[in-house]
């Protein structure tokens, strides 16, 4: 088993699909109807990863994501129809792993689940060496190299890019950099975010208009790829 | 009758009673200038009564004192210059107090009349201005209008955005209706003068019953000013009163305003959450569809080759209505006012992140990228731009040669960004260059028409223009986009 995963969706349809879907990977699935079920299945069942549907009937989404943090492990996925961008902030504000826009092909679902699994693999292993690409991260030694080469960056540069590396592969928000960045109290210019990555890019050799080692997700924030 | 004699009476009784008291002094020790008592009693009297009752003090005075105490005693003879001078000093000093006097108490007359006068004003504005409803506070005032003599009529009505609406008063005639539409319109009165603001009011027209008309910013007010000479106290105060009306409709307008921008407000707020439930709606159904499709290509479904191929097929049918209905709702929302996020962002990263969402596609495509290093950043909204660059990005795919070139860059030009995206596809026919932009338009078979109809949209609500022209190689579609005013700091 690859690992068991938790869908909280109110449509029967895309409960058995994911079910039959995700099984074919080698997921062991349970799929309940309500944030309410999702709590006291997430304590119970103690799931790897929850999928967890934004447009739930009753307790909502958001709700339950803020109830569901504290009392499980698992990484969640957050799935919604259309969200806007402020909701996928939300989501990953309220302690989301990643989201995913619905309708979703299995495969790219499956890539995702993988994804968040490898990450929490990766942090409980407490690897100190980050790799994206022929990017590495040397979090223990704050090294930063490309193809061998060492890349020398700013303080500020290195705690955002540091902070990606810690959260590689998932989606980091503006206002997160922001805040573990430059302190508790820095003033909310994206702006700056902005320009550091801009700044980080061209000291890795990255081409803005192709990234490779850092992507925008847009309206959100950052993300490192990882891998 | 008696009132008028009072002041007359008490000047003879206290000249009388003065000549008793010189009679006396002078009977017990001899005094000069006694005769300078009766100066009092003139003052006296011209400061209380004015000129009238001072002079016929100042006479009684001068008789009295010749008869009694100016040799020959017990007659009125005159019989030097010395007597005929007192008796002027006593009559000038009678006529200059009574005046000093007379115009001291008109000015006292005027102050207080001022005063009243302001106080109404100030207690009728107060409650004016305090009363939540316009229409109650604007009726006050027509009724204290028509309270002065001279006013005859005081009516109100509004123009709303090109609408008359009676707010204090009788009902306007049909013609009149058009008068005070015609004056509010040529902001012209009519019948009527202003000068100084609204201080000063000159009837124009022969004082007749035709009322006049007053534009106001936010409405007219109808007058009639009943009197061949009009008091000016009440002029004034009909100024006053016109001053606080036109405050009034000020207000009342504002609120119609803020309540309009509410209505907006609410309709764009349903509209959202229309098209929000809308897209759940419809999308629903296809993630279910999609979901299940795509679970039974897995191998472990253990399928038919050509059962899969089929399941491929309808997935990719489902995706393409997940697209069309994704650009209906996007092209509905960008038509229902979507709010923009601008904020400064670099060209290049917004390339970046369109070509990323659509690397699958655009491999084996050779993209070419022209962004000066130097290009200072766009103020956009990143979402929606994003949506510009993937359809341009996505048309230039569907009619670029297999592996065939396609660009795309941007510059700074005249304060903005000029940017572009290219093909080396068949050229548009240049019949419709201008239509490509045209909603549900379309040069292919199965195209939903609405990219280019959104790309269009987003560039306009930033304050672009987008063109789609031929080169020799191929089509290229053109647009501009604000440069942000930032400078970069850390």
């Amino acid at each position: 088993m690859s690992g068991r995963v938790l869908v909280v969706d109110d449509e029967v349809e895309m409960q058995r699909a994911l079910k039959t879907g995700l099984s074919y990977h080698d997921f062991d699935v349970r799929a309940v109807g309500s944030g309410e079920e999702a709590l006291r299945e997430a304590a119970a069942w103690r799931p790897d990863v929850i999928l967890l549907d934004l447009g739930l009937p009753g307790m909502d989404g958001f709700a339950t994501l803020r109830a569901l943090r504290p009392a499980t492990r698992a990484a969640v996925i957050v799935v919604s129809v259309m969200p806007g961008e402020r909701d996928k902030v939300r989501a990953l504000d309220l302690g989301a792993d990643d989201y995913v826009v619905k309708p979703f092909g299995t495969e790219e679902l499956v890539a995702r689940i993988r994804a968040v699994l490898r990450r929490q693999a990766d942090v409980s292993s407490g690897e100190p060496v980050v790799r994206s690409g022929e990017l590495e991260i040397d979090l223990a030694r704050r090294s930063v190299t490309v193809n061998g080469r060492s890349v020398h960056l700013t303080p500020t540069e290195y705690e955002l890019l540091r902070y990606l590396a810690l959260h590689a592969g998932k989606p980091v928000t503006h206002s997160t950099l922001l805040r573990q960045v430059w302190g508790e109290y820095a003033v909310g210019d994206k702006y700056n975010t902005r320009y550091v990555v801009a700044q980080i890019r061209k000291k890795l050799g990255d081409n803005p208009a192709n990234p490779r080692y850092i992507v925008n997700e847009p309206g959100v924030g950052y993300r490192l790829e990882s891998g | 009758m008696t009132r008028r004699l009072a002041p007359y009476s008490v000047a003879i009784a206290g000249a009388l009673l003065i000549t008793g008291a010189i009679a006396l002094i002078s009977s017990r020790t001899s005094v000069p200038g006694l005769s300078a008592f009766y100066l009092l009693l003139v003052l006296w009297l011209g400061a209380r009564w004015g000129r009238g009752p001072a002079v016929a003090g100042s006479v009684a005075a001068f008789l009295l004192f010749d008869y009694f105490f100016v040799p020959p005693i017990g007659t009125f003879t005159v019989s030097g210059p010395r007597e005929f001078l007192e008796l002027v000093v006593l009559l000038a000093v009678a006529l200059v107090t009574s005046q000093l006097a007379a115009s001291l108490r008109r000015t006292q007359a005027a102050a207080e009349g001022l005063a009243t006068e302001s106080r109404a004003l100030y207690e009728l504005a107060t409650a004016a201005l305090r009363s939540p409803e316009v229409t109650i506070a604007l009726s006050l005032l027509r009724e204290r209008a028509t309270r002065l003599e001279s006013v005859t009529r005081f009516d109100l009505v509004a123009m709303d955005f090109g609408q008359v609406t009676q707010l204090a008063g009788g009902e306007l005639s049909q013609d009149e209706v058009k008068q005070a539409a015609w004056s509010h319109e040529n902001r012209r009165p009519i019948g009527i003068a202003v000068t100084e603001g609204a201080v000063k009011l000159v009837r124009t027209a022969p004082v007749s019953s035709a009322p006049a008309f007053l534009p106001l910013a936010n409405g007219v007010v109808v007058i009639g000013i009943d009197a061949e000479h009009p008091d000016p106290a009440d002029l004034r105060m009909l100024a006053a009163l016109i001053g606080l009306a036109a405050l009034l409709l000020d207000r009342r307008r504002a609120g119609l305003e803020a309540e309009r921008a509410r209505g907006f407000e609410a309709s764009d707020r349903l509209k959202a959450a229309i098209l929000s439930s809308l897209s759940h709606e419809l999308k629903s159904p296809i993630a279910a569809l999609r979901a299940g499709l795509t679970a039974l290509v897995a191998p472990q479904a253990r399928l038919q080759p050509e059962q899969r191929d089929l399941l491929l097929d309808l997935d990719r049918q489902a995706d393409r209505l997940d697209h069309l209905v994704g650009d209906m709702l996007t092209l509905s929302r960008l038509e229902a006012g979507v709010e923009l996020e601008k904020e400064p962002h670099r060209f290049a990263d917004l390339i970046g992140t369109a070509m990323r969402q659509l690397r699958s596609d655009l491999k084996g495509h050779d993209v070419a990228i022209d962004i000066a290093d130097d290009l200072p950043p766009v103020e956009v909204d990143e979402v929606q731009v994003g949506r510009v660059l993937t359809n341009l990005l996505q048309n230039a795919l569907e009619w670029a040669p297999t592996s065939g070139g396609i660009a795309i860059g941007g510059a700074a030009k005249d304060g903005h960004l000029e940017a572009w995206v290219e093909n080396d596809g068949p050229a548009i026919a240049p019949a419709d260059l201008e239509r490509v932009f045209d909603t549900f338009w379309t040069r292919r078979a199965r195209g939903s028409g609405l990219g280019l109809a959104i790309s269009k949209r987003v560039v306009e609500a930033h304050g672009g223009t987008i063109r789609a022209e031929n080169r020799r190689r191929g089509p290229r579609f053109t647009f501009t986009l604000p440069l942000a005013r930032v400078t970069a700091k850390r």
